[in-house]
């Protein structure tokens, strides 16, 4: 028994030790910070007891289940749409961001600095802060919604398909290049097959993510299971808002199954 | 040009792929113009739900591009009177204590997290219940099932959405929006967590049972001094995310700098807007570069 623990203690890094200190110290420093706090809302026991009892009797009528089919059916048109926009984006920005196609050496760091650090700006802001900032441009319109996701969506899916672009072993490039294939001829005989295998994967995953982006939308008025939420509590209705939490569960475990079988058929 | 791009569809397209197991044909060969047509199908229905929808309008390049310029030139505040709020000492002052609330806010939303996720990966992973190095016969199934569904609930449910349904319960503020993001997040790191534990090396935890270890050595000395550093990994990269979200579900629960955005937002105060949103940009790289350092330190 005492032997695997003296051999842990004795191959650990003392980095590890550190990192594990310093992040129990932060949360710790977060928790006094508000520990001061009230914590009970304003509806304090009662408001508990009558979300909770609400759980048992939820709204089943046909026509409110309607409401719940259609709000769904928006909230994946968002997600689907938002992930055009997002590969859109994100396939030419990968190019760009790994700097795969330029030949001269300058020429290549300048473009890829600027449009790492374009994107990253992108990437930084929150889809949701991205739609309040589009709705003041586009007003509300639907298609500010879909370029809120998309947009930063692409950002990061440029970011990853950059770097698996760039993370791919370099004999074989070698061999195509010394072959006197171009840019273009090593990118889809070298670089895409070595890199492909779990894209797809990726790819799912982000869509994942796009459905819970899409379902949150409501948050500015643009429709779906989100908006009929916020209608439902607004309104006090608790009743209404599980069977809208259950269809987003459906639609986001529908996503990930149907995810799972893509990477699973994609590494055969 | 055009020729490459063609036999670029099909990357190796004269050595045919080694039969699998159950003989189907390659992946990408037979079955792929389905899957090509489905998913056109889904995208062309998916736009025109969108481009259906009674607010729908396109507006003209023309007309975008011009309320763009005007929007970014109220941000930078080039045609108002007074000083813009970035260039304003106070403006700052108000701004940093609520970028520090934020941080506050991701930290505590990130360690509540991590030990929701702590304490039910030992159930939800299938190495440690119904598998290989399962204990309790009895329970090990349901404790499984039930802490799966916990984490895709929790998963499933936007951190935004938790914040709605716990601002009933909890007072609005720093907590109520850190318990909401921890609560999508021990989904997230549920998984992912669970996902580490079944896939460990099995050789340190069969010596161990084979040493007549019990299940709190097991998981003392066999799971956590593999798992751990992959967990913390993740810990890190999920603050990235929770630090990016921390400023919606601050509009919320009222609190941090996702509060101070909606009040300028509405309030038309552009140049706090732009304040606003320049610490938040500065915010999350330094959140992302901190975390990456301490990756490192993870190494």
């Amino acid at each position: 028994m005492s032997t695997p623990s003296l051999v842990w203690v004795r191959a650990r890094p003392a980095g590890r030790s550190l990192l594990s200190l310093l992040l129990v110290v932060a949360f710790a420093l977060s928790v006094l910070a508000v520990a001061g706090e009230p914590v009970a809302g304003s509806g304090g026991a009662k408001a508990a007891r009558e979300v909770l009892a609400s759980l048992l009797r939820p709204d089943l009528s046909l026509p409110f289940l309607r409401t719940v089919a259609e709000a769904t059916l928006l909230t994946a048109a968002y997600a689907v749409a938002a992930m055009t926009v997002a590969l859109a984006v994100g396939i030419p920005g990968a190019l760009a961001v790994s700097g795969v196609l330029v030949r001269r050496r300058s020429a290549r760091l300048a473009s890829v600095s600027v449009v790492r650090g374009l994107f990253a700006t992108v990437r930084a802001i929150h889809e949701l802060v991205w739609a309040l900032l589009l709705l003041i441009i586009l007003g509300p319109n639907p298609i500010a919604g879909v370029i809120a996701i998309g947009l930063p969506y692409g950002a990061t899916v440029a970011r990853v398909l950059g770097e698996r672009l760039t993370d791919v072993p370099a004999a074989p490039l070698a061999a195509l290049t010394s072959a006197g294939s171009s840019p273009w001829q090593t990118l889809f005989y070298g670089r895409l097959p070595l890199a492909g295998a779990d894209l797809a994967g990726y790819l799912f995953y982000r869509f994942e993510c796009a459905v819970r982006a899409a379902a949150v939308l409501s948050f500015i008025g643009l429709g779906g299971i989100g908006f009929q939420i916020q209608i439902a509590l607004a309104d006090l209705r608790f009743e209404r808002v599980w069977p809208l939490l259950a269809a987003l569960l459906v639609l986001v475990v529908a996503v990930d199954r149907l995810s799972r079988y893509v990477r699973e058929a994609g590494t055969v | 040009m055009s020729a490459d791009v063609h036999l670029a569809r099909r990357p190796t397209p004269d050595t045919p792929s080694p039969p699998d197991g159950d003989g189907r044909a390659p992946w990408l060969l037979g079955p792929a113009l389905i899957v090509v047509a489905l998913a056109v199908l889904v995208v062309v229905g998916a736009w025109a739900v969108i481009l259906t929808q009674p607010t729908t309008t396109l507006p003209g390049l023309g007309v975008t591009w011009q309320r763009s310029v005007d929007f970014g030139r109220d941000l930078l505040g080039v045609d108002s009177v007074g000083t813009p709020a970035y260039a304003d000492r106070a403006a700052w002052g108000e701004v940093l204590p609520l970028a520090v609330d934020t941080v506050v806010m991701s930290v505590l939303a990130v360690g509540l997290a991590a030990v929701g996720a702590l304490a039910t990966i030992g159930y939800s992973s299938r190495l440690l219940t119904v598998g290989e190095f399962g204990t309790h016969p009895r329970l090990a199934w349901p404790l499984y099932l039930l802490s799966r569904s916990m984490h895709i609930v929790a998963r499933s449910v936007p951190d935004v959405v938790w914040a709605l349904l716990i601002v009933f319960l909890v007072r609005p503020g720093i907590l109520a929006g850190a318990l909401a993001l921890a609560l999508h997040d021990s989904g997230v790191l549920g998984r992912l967590g669970s996902d580490v534990v079944d896939n460990l090396d099995r050789g340190p935890l069969r010596n161990l049972r084979a040493a007549g270890a019990g299940r709190v050595a097991m998981v003392a000395y066999g799971v956590l001094p593999q798992a751990l550093p992959r967990l913390v990994t993740f810990l890190l990269y999920r603050w990235e995310v929770i630090v990016r979200a921390t400023v919606v579900v601050g509009f919320i629960t009222t609190a941090g700098l996702g509060y101070q955005l909606r009040l300028d937002l509405a309030f038309r105060r552009w140049t706090d807007v732009a304040l606003v949103l320049l610490v938040y940009v500065v915010l999350v790289w330094g959140v992302d570069a901190l975390s990456s350092a301490l990756r490192r330190l993870a190494r």
